[in-house]
């Protein structure tokens, strides 16, 4: 195919419509360093992301900027998942500080303190695990039923952020799991989702992309088992 | 820092200057923003999104050349593709990706900051040549653009021949082409 012929292909190859077999001529140009096809992809490219303005204009809410904000660590407050490390400093404060006001009740609160603690350094970790360049994103399910993402990083673990998940008899737990591309499944950590049923859940287990192939979530005893109980409800290929 | 372009924010974003990632953000956010919620017609997966959007641009600040800018139209790209992985995956139920162009120094993303800094410009430019396009014009671009489809997807969808579609979508690009080379000509 000649470059003229070739000239109203790179749009839609910068927009990843292009068919696959004309797609695969244009990366033999690309691939021998064709000048020509590079620069007609750059302003290809350049065109497909001006397109983003024929969208609608629409207008974010207000904390939409603060979200973004707190990405970067400035101390404005902010709602979302993401931000409850915020949320959940601001929360220990306030409970050393009832704590010391009540000394009836230092030790409960101490424990719950810690459980918030816990909580804090566990978003902390999935923070880490977000903000890498290495990380994958896997999305799975539909909104209106149990949906969400899996951010894996080969190093430092999982993030398995879940929606919708249906709510669990008090003797029962969501429990996570690696699944191989051979043998068995290994556990990956319990988790209940709160009353809306989200749930955020951190394995801090490297995840080597080469031997695990999915992520999976089954229903468990309340203590969690070393090997799946009941049928996966989730599962959630890596690949 | 309204004004600083692309190539000062990158270089504010290198040295980790918040203020620098919400300057990005004033500059792209709604555009990023009104992509999404087109895409995925749900107000609150597009806040989602440009969340994860921005934490990317914030994991990747130091991946970019600032000598050669390009953050806009990394940023719109990056955007739509995210956006249309989010419909596909949320449709199959697991990831399906667009051809990958996230990594920073994708050649695709290897301009003269001067072009770079002219995205929103380009953007307003395209919007209104796209407005005086034809109505057929218009879907085809909007079938490609927004739901990531392929002449012989948007063919099957609009019941109409294949050549048809290309000549619509071949006439519909040129004009909008043209209006973006003379954007990055200012």
């Amino acid at each position: 195919m000649t470059h003229p012929e070739m000239n109203e292909l790179y749009e839609l190859y910068a927009l990843g419509t292009l068919e696959p077999e004309l797609a695969a001529e244009i990366e033999r140009h690309l691939a021998d360093q064709c000048e020509y096809c590079w620069g007609r992809l750059q302003e290809a490219t350049v065109l497909a992301a001006a397109m983003a303005g024929i969208a609608e204009p629409k207008t974010p809410s207000k904390s939409l900027r603060q979200r973004v904000l707190a990405i970067g660590g400035g101390t404005q407050r902010s709602r979302g998942w993401l931000f409850a490390v915020v949320g959940l400093s601001a929360a220990c404060a306030v409970l050393l500080a009832f704590s010391i006001w009540s000394g009836g009740q230092v030790h409960a609160l101490e424990d719950r303190m810690n459980g918030l603690t816990r909580e804090r350094n566990e978003l902390r970790s999935a923070l880490e695990i977000l903000s890498r360049s290495d990380t994958r994103t896997v999305q799975f399910g539909r909104a209106d039923t149990p949906h969400g993402r899996v951010f894996v990083n080969r190093n430092r673990g999982l993030v398995f952020v879940g929606s919708q998940l249906p709510a669990l008899a008090t003797d029962r737990t969501y429990e996570l799991w690696l699944v191989p591309t051979s043998g068995a499944p290994r556990p990956a950590g319990l988790f209940q989702p709160n009353a809306r049923g989200d749930s955020v859940n951190v394995s801090p287990v490297p995840v080597n992309p080469a031997e695990i192939a999915a992520v999976a979530v089954s229903v468990e005893p309340r203590q969690g088992s070393s090997a799946p109980t009941t049928k996966p409800f989730l599962v959630v290929p890596l690949g | 820092m309204p004004g600083s372009a692309d190539a000062e924010l990158i270089r504010k974003l290198q040295a980790r200057d918040p203020d620098a990632l919400v300057a990005v953000y004033d500059r792209y956010g709604q555009l990023a923003y009104s992509l999404f919620v087109r895409i995925t017609r749900d107000e609150g997966t597009a806040e989602d999104l440009v969340q994860e959007l921005f934490l990317r641009v914030w994991s990747h600040a130091s991946e970019f050349n600032a000598e050669r800018g390009a953050l806009g139209v990394w940023i719109l790209s990056i955007a739509r593709h995210m956006a249309i992985d989010h419909m596909r995956s949320a449709q199959a139920r697991f990831s399906t990706r667009l051809r990958s162009i996230e990594q920073t120094d994708h050649p695709c993303f290897s301009y003269r900051t001067e072009e770079a800094e002219s995205a929103i410009d380009r953007a307003r430019a395209v919007k209104e040549a796209f407005s005086n396009l034809s109505g057929d014009q218009k879907r085809v671009l909007e079938l490609a653009y927004f739901e990531g489809c392929s002449q012989s997807e948007i063919a099957q969808k609009l019941n109409e021949p294949l050549g048809t579609v290309k000549s619509w979508m071949r006439s519909g690009l040129e004009r909008l082409r043209n209006v973006a080379k003379r954007g990055a000509g200012k």
